[in-house]
């Protein structure tokens, strides 16, 4: 291993004569979500030079007719300017006698209640649309013939991180995704410039308000500290020039716009440079910063390669970046080719993501579909990532930071449920709205009214001083939220297109006999060959065989081919169980 | 699979508790061996309980100096009226869906700590979060000050020691020679397989010694894992409690539970998540419902701590990053500010005002210069209430305490 060593830092491309197999399987980890021994093939068979191009120009391949999203048609002009809060909702509707398109009722109880309903109905119809167009969007990601494309588009995703709790339009959410769809291998200036425009982008840094003479800073803050340079590379003076220059910046519904009249045109100071900026001229300051296209690289390269990037090796990456002005294939096909790609410390140290971790076991096993069970967004939810609601502006914190005792273990009962799933016990999460509103939702069907279905279930008496102020609260409102509640839900789950539930077709069997296997031990080398990116100890190798073999009750595997089955699907799990699977 | 280990771990907890309590009460000195061990251990046996309110909190708007016509000059809408306040002095009032603050402030248990800060100040929430939970700002140190701790306390790394409640590990319990026990959701912290894998699957995810790295850092996780599992789940599904620990449950009764099952832990880190306190923009409603949930969440767990006879044992510090901008935005909302308003709360806390309020015209920029640096508070927590003296191992140097704990 000491020539790999020796590759460290050294970005020369990789000679035909040092490709195999392990290495093609290292690029198709890295640049798309892993493959089957079969596509792992394909590529050992071709130069690296052409391996890499297979993956990084893949506007030659076929697309495979992936289908678009299918909208439930929940949406409607009346959500266009949906009201920040509930309590903000029912204000406009008590001093208008309408919001949401839903008029105040002009006599009899709860008069508001028909605004609240809507307020929640959106609330949770644009929610589960979300959750449709995640699961949309992961069977691209199995499906498609452009892994490179969707694994960039993830990575824009986590970097210009914009979540749909509080953008809630599912409708932006998908634009921001066909933007990093078609720009996200693009030129970064293109891609920042049409972020800061995006729609989902400016509700969810509050573009909105920021205005002349009371700029907001949220955007002028990110774009420099997570976005583009850093932290440490700007003062707060420069946060405040920038915010000056984007006011103003805003948009009409799905379209950008400028309101001239809020945005402030007069000079600003901004990073040593003088000048009446407008947003996009911020940006352009922005990226003729050397330490911008440093950033940028040392992020893409900490997601496809490792964690540990010397200055050194961040400054000439970014020199390529930079001397190809921001275009991003130059760069990720010289990442890919690097002798420093295929550098020990650079292979099997990757801890996959959630949904990496998640779409790599379905093209393993050969799954041409994202299941329907188990849910996707419960899952992705369970191992630490909800695609479309990062944790915070800042995306996912990669690396060490998915795994914690208990990510562990629920990664290897994800694995259980992808291949042996459990049916008799699966609940659509759609279609479940949780304990509490399930429990005013019998109680109103048994025919109890509103203000005893949604008072509090907890009517201990002796713990009376006990109650909690926010239980208290809530007695007082005029109307009721938590039948609003309900009733959002009810008609939300009436109206969003069904997902459809069924479980991973493949066949370990038909995966594993074509090696035509003697014995248990060559079954259990097949399986690993096929799983696992690093090697498996061998005590645990032995204890697989053994497992094997009794699960069989033979070592022999032709006596046994027509009982397989589940004995291998027992196996794949304690193989995607160990640490090891974990890597790639 | 491993519940015989966790009888014998409960059985070793109740004959300890035995020993100990019994002979104590019959007057008989413990002075030999192991008993008298375990009674030191019980004596010391303190809990650090650490709870993080990401996202900024407004300070100015929890404890409101409504005596302070600075304050209503700087928010002339946001500024909450002194007849909606829950008044504790004639300087102060709570928000008013701060009840729970409310009662701890006036049963003395209750330490509110003004003008909490740092020198030069980050206005980012991930660098200043990253200061925080370092204890080390600027600095890009790679453990936490409560992992230090925990390193320095217990350099034998027992397992379950520390505990971070959350769905990911915080910097803050980062340790170099602990695996923090990491959770959210106990009944998700589960292991299911087939009676058949039993065996080799305890082969697999355990222990061996090869490897890279990172598939060595896998390995150290499994085995905490495999050893905490079903431990945890008993403890949070046998736990049972009267108290209202309030419309959010973000980890305190969790934190009951572990503790009212004896574990070992002494330092358990908490997180209302999700950068909530962010409140740039309307921010009356939702920030009144914040502080609400997180007054009722604390005052109910301490009062659970009441209930189950632990109510000496036990400390909270709540904290966030920094505090927001005097002055009110123009959107009803507040940004990115310095100095905070931090508290500790707890039966052996001695309850009033620590820190010296900061001004609210006398301003860097617009933000309050902060009075008390937060590695004092730190400083507080492991020497008063931890009772370790080597405050410079774990902070880098030495910090003046507060003398918040009696």
């Amino acid at each position: 291993m000491t020539s790999e060593d020796a590759w460290v830092d050294d970005l020369a491309p990789i000679k035909p004569a040092d490709w195999n197999r392990a290495r093609a399987r290292h690029l198709l980890n890295r640049a798309g979500f892993g493959g089957t021994p079969e596509d792992i093939d394909r590529l050992a068979a071709m130069t690296p030079a052409a391996a890499v191009e297979r993956l990084v120009d893949y506007e030659d391949e076929r697309t495979g007719a992936l289908p678009a999203f299918e909208h439930s048609g929940v949406y409607d002009a009346t959500l266009q300017v949906f009201p920040p809060s509930r309590p903000a909702a029912t204000r406009k509707a008590e001093t208008t006698g309408e919001a949401i398109g839903v008029r105040v009722k002009p006599g009899g109880t709860r008069r508001v209640q028909p605004v609240v309903d809507r307020f929640f109905f959106w609330l949770r119809a644009t929610a589960l649309e979300t959750r449709r167009v995640a699961a949309w969007w992961a069977d691209r990601m199995v499906a498609t013939d452009r892994p490179l494309q969707e694994k960039m588009a993830l990575f824009w995703h986590g970097h210009f991180a914009t979540g749909a709790d509080k953008v809630r339009d599912y409708r932006k959410m998908l634009v921001q995704l066909e933007l990093f769809h078609q720009k996200g291998t693009g030129n970064f200036r293109e891609l920042l410039v049409s972020v800061a425009k995006d729609p989902a982008m400016l509700v969810f840094l509050d573009a909105g308000q920021n205005v002349k003479g009371a700029p907001n800073e949220n955007f002028g803050r990110e774009v420099m500290e997570l976005f583009t340079m850093g932290v440490g590379n700007y003062s707060e003076t420069d946060i405040r020039e920038a915010a000056r220059a984007f006011t103003g910046w805003s948009n009409d519904d799905l379209r950008f716009k400028v309101e001239e009249a809020k945005h402030d045109a007069s000079e600003k100071v901004f990073l040593g440079k003088r000048g009446n900026f407008d947003g996009v001229e911020i940006l352009n300051v922005i990226l003729a910063q050397e330490v911008t296209a440093n950033f940028i690289v040392g992020k893409i390269y900490r997601y496809f390669v490792r964690d540990d990037l010397s200055p050194d090796l961040q400054k000439r990456i970014g020199a390529i970046l930079r001397e190809n002005d921001y275009e991003l294939k130059p760069l990720l096909r010289t990442i890919f080719l690097s002798r420093d790609f295929y550098s020990e410390p650079s292979v099997g140290t990757r801890i996959k993501g959630p949904v990496d971790l998640i779409v790599s076991m379905c093209r393993e096993l050969g799954v041409k579909r994202l299941p329907g069970v188990p849910d996707f967004n419960s899952s992705c939810g369970e191992l630490g990532q909800v695609l479309l609601n990062p944790p915070t502006v800042a995306g996912w914190a990669q690396g060490r930071a998915w795994i914690t005792p208990g990510m562990l273990l629920a990664r290897g009962n994800l694995a259980r449920q992808m291949l042996l799933p459990d049916m008799i016990n699966f609940v659509d999460p759609n279609l479940d709205p949780g304990a509490q509103i399930r429990e005013v939702n019998n109680r109103i069907l048994r025919g109890m009214s509103v203000t005893a279905a949604t008072s509090e279930e907890n009517p201990g008496a002796a713990m009376a001083e006990e109650r909690a102020m926010a239980n208290v609260l809530a007695d007082k409102e005029d109307f009721n939220t938590r039948y609003g509640s309900l009733n959002g839900w009810r008609e939300a789950v009436r109206r969003v297109k069904p997902t459809l539930r069924v479980p991973a077709q493949f066949s370990l069997t038909a995966l594993v006999l074509p090696a035509q296997p003697k014995t248990t031990t060559e079954v259990v080398d097949i399986m690993l060959g096929r799983f696992l990116s690093v090697p498996l100890a061998e005590k645990s190798r032995l204890a697989l065989i053994d497992f094997l073999d009794n699960e069989l009750g033979t070592a022999d595997v032709e006596r046994a081919t027509t009982y397989m089955e589940d004995p291998l699907r027992l196996l794949a799990h304690l193989i995607m169980s160990t640490p090891e699977y974990q890597l790639a | 699979m491993t519940s015989h280990s966790c009888d014998v771990a409960r059985r070793e907890v109740l004959r300890l508790g035995l020993y100990a309590g019994g002979l104590a009460a019959l007057g008989v000195p413990m002075s030999f061996g192991g008993i008298a061990r375990a009674a030191e251990a019980a004596a010391s046996g303190r809990i650090l309980v650490v709870v993080e309110l990401s996202g900024a909190n407004d300070g100015l708007n929890t404890v409101v100096p409504y005596r302070d016509d600075d304050y209503y000059r700087a928010r002339p809408r946001l500024g909450i009226r002194a007849d909606k306040l829950r008044k504790v002095d004639d300087a102060f009032g709570f928000q008013s869906g701060m009840a729970g603050f409310e009662r701890l402030y006036k049963e003395g248990r209750l330490a509110i700590v003004h003008g909490v800060g740092y020198d030069q100040p980050s206005f980012s929430h991930f660098s200043s979060m990253a200061y925080w939970h370092t204890g080390a700002p600027n600095s890009g140190a790679a453990y936490g000050w409560l992992g230090r701790l925990a390193d320095g306390m217990d350099p034998a790394g027992t397992a379950d020691y520390l505990v971070n409640i959350d769905s990911h590990q915080s910097l803050a319990v980062r340790a170099r020679s602990h695996v923090p026990l990491v959770f959210d959701d106990p009944d998700k912290f589960l292991r299911t397989a087939a009676f058949e894998e039993e065996s080799a699957l305890r082969a697999v995810v355990t222990s061996r010694d090869v490897g890279n790295p990172t598939q060595r850092f896998l390995l150290e996780v499994a085995d905490s894992a495999q050893n905490a599992e079903p431990r945890l789940r008993q403890a949070c599904a046998e736990y049972r409690t009267p108290v209202d620990y309030g419309l959010v449950h973000f980890g305190l009764d969790k934190v009951a539970a572990l503790i009212s099952a004896g574990f070992p832990t002494r330092i358990y880190y908490v997180a209302f998540r999700n950068n909530a306190f962010d409140t740039h923009v309307q921010q009356s409603d939702v920030h009144a419902r914040l502080l609400t949930y997180t007054s009722d969440h604390i005052a109910a767990f301490l009062h659970d701590m009441d209930r189950i006879g632990r109510d000496d044992d036990v400390c909270v510090m709540a904290f966030s990053e920094f505090g927001r901008r005097v002055a009110e935005n123009a959107n009803l909302g507040t940004d990115h500010g310095t100095a905070g308003t931090l508290f500790i709360a707890g039966k052996r806390v001695k309850g009033g005002h620590y820190g010296k309020m900061p001004s609210l015209v006398d301003l860097d920029d617009g933000n309050m210069r902060y009075t008390t640096d937060f590695r004092r508070v730190y400083a507080t927590l492991i020497r008063e209430w931890m009772n370790h003296s080597d405050v410079s191992a774990v902070l880098g140097r030495d910090f003046e305490g507060l003398g918040v704990i009696g």
